[in-house]
């Protein structure tokens, strides 16, 4: 693993889920039996065990179910990045995804502010959802 | 199996070298996959997030989790073979100490050590004729609610260890009440009061009140975490409580035996807990002198 850049490993269930974000696509699977939209991505939906979905795209607003502020590196990748938000966001479709929230004094952070999507381009292979206030 | 006669004696056995090999690290980035990227890693940043939103949702911060740190570090300050024996701590200790992951404080996290820990486990008749003071399970209850931190909305709690305790407390035949000192797993000092709070020992929001006062430390009216605990004795995983559990209700504890030496009530009754995950499972073992 290289030490400068940590990126996403897509597996199988993933891998649409990463592929759509290269487009800065936000994909989650929607239930086709009860509805449940859904993260992570999985054969199954975690609800009612249904094997049929469908990939539907969110529109990448949301709000915080919570956050943290790293203060300590536990990865050389982000020594130079502290201190930095790492948050819980739930988006308005349903599923909560870990992600950073950007673009926001820490002394304004709050659990249930609306946030949405901001891509960060870290290569040509790989984009990451990052959040951003919404003022 | 111990029942039905398949076996006579189980071991549970922990260790881990976690000072040295890198063997943490990596079990902090699988625990993690794919939310490194982020920056995010192993337990303390999940247990963070899960903090700050107690923090939301009802009264809680660093107001109640210093009686948790504070408190155990008295109790390993009166066991020669915890990390921090010799170590006393100030609030103004709890409060200056580096922020980990904001909002956790270096002291509310849990040690990091090399070392081993086990217990046997047999019948309650066996376990007369042994060598030692027997202890019985009187109750025991699991509750796994999921294994993904991102389909976790319970974070502020309840948590697995509500329908745990429950269960616990029926098969035992008593209520909260009847138990004479705890020993908590306690990876965070919020996993000790939401694990508390789950249990029914205080309402939501009222930890605050219900640590303060030294209930905790030698001398009060309900021991938690008499070794010290994993956040000033050593790391064991559930195995820190639970043998801890044992030694107290066998009077073995030297210098912070439970009863007349700390001024505290002889333990008859003493509730176990274990997690895992990021709050995602519990267990919970009421163990009762023999």
């Amino acid at each position: 693993m290289s030490y400068d850049q940590l990126t996403p490993t897509p597996d199988a269930d993933s891998k649409p889920f990463w592929d759509a974000c290269r487009n800065h696509q936000l994909m989650f699977q929607k239930c086709a039996e009860c509805g449940d939209v859904r993260w992570p991505p999985s054969i199954l939906c975690p609800q009612c065990h249904c094997r049929d979905a469908e990939w539907i795209e969110s529109v990448g607003k949301g709000t915080v179910y919570s956050y943290a502020i790293y203060h300590q590196a536990f990865h050389p990748a982000f020594a130079a990045k502290l201190p930095y938000v790492v948050a819980i966001v739930q988006l308005d479709e349903g599923p909560m995804i870990l992600t950073n929230i950007i673009g926001c004094p820490h002394e304004s952070l709050a659990c249930e502010m609306p946030v949405q999507v901001a891509w960060d381009d870290v290569s040509e292979e790989c984009s990451l959802p990052k959040f951003l206030p919404i003022l | 199996m111990l029942e039905a006669g398949i076996c006579k004696y189980v071991v549970i056995t922990y260790g881990h070298s976690a000072l040295w090999g890198g063997g943490m690290y990596q079990m902090l980035l699988q625990l993690t996959g794919n939310e490194a990227a982020f920056g995010h890693f192993g337990a303390v940043g999940g247990y963070a997030l899960a903090a700050m939103r107690g923090m939301h949702e009802f009264s809680t911060g660093p107001e109640t989790w210093k009686h948790i740190a504070m408190g155990q570090r008295k109790w390993a300050n009166l066991n020669p073979a915890a990390m921090m024996h010799k170590k006393a701590m100030s609030e103004e200790d709890y409060y200056n100490a580096p922020m980990v992951v904001e909002p956790l404080r270096l002291f509310d996290n849990c040690l990091i050590n090399d070392g081993g820990r086990a217990i046997i486990i047999t019948t309650a008749e066996r376990a007369r004729d042994l060598k030692q003071p027997p202890v019985l399970i009187a109750g025991m209850g699991h509750h796994n609610p999921s294994n993904e931190i991102g389909q976790a909305k319970y974070m502020a709690g309840p948590t697995g260890a509500k329908k745990a305790g429950e269960a616990a407390f029926q098969m035992a035949g008593i209520g909260v009440g009847d138990v004479d000192a705890c020993q908590i797993y306690d990876c965070f000092t919020y996993t000790v009061e939401l694990t508390m709070q789950d249990y029914g020992f205080f309402g939501r929001g009222e930890g605050e009140d219900w640590f303060k006062g030294g209930t905790i430390e030698p001398g009060g009216r309900m021991p938690l975490n008499t070794s010290g605990g994993q956040l000033s004795e050593a790391y064991y995983m559930g195995l820190t409580p639970m043998s801890e559990a044992v030694m107290q209700l066998r009077g073995q504890c030297g210098d912070r035996q439970l009863g007349p030496k700390t001024n505290t009530k002889e333990p008859e009754i003493i509730l176990c807990s274990d997690n895992g995950g990021i709050l995602q499972s519990n267990a919970c073992y009421i163990f009762r002198k023999g």
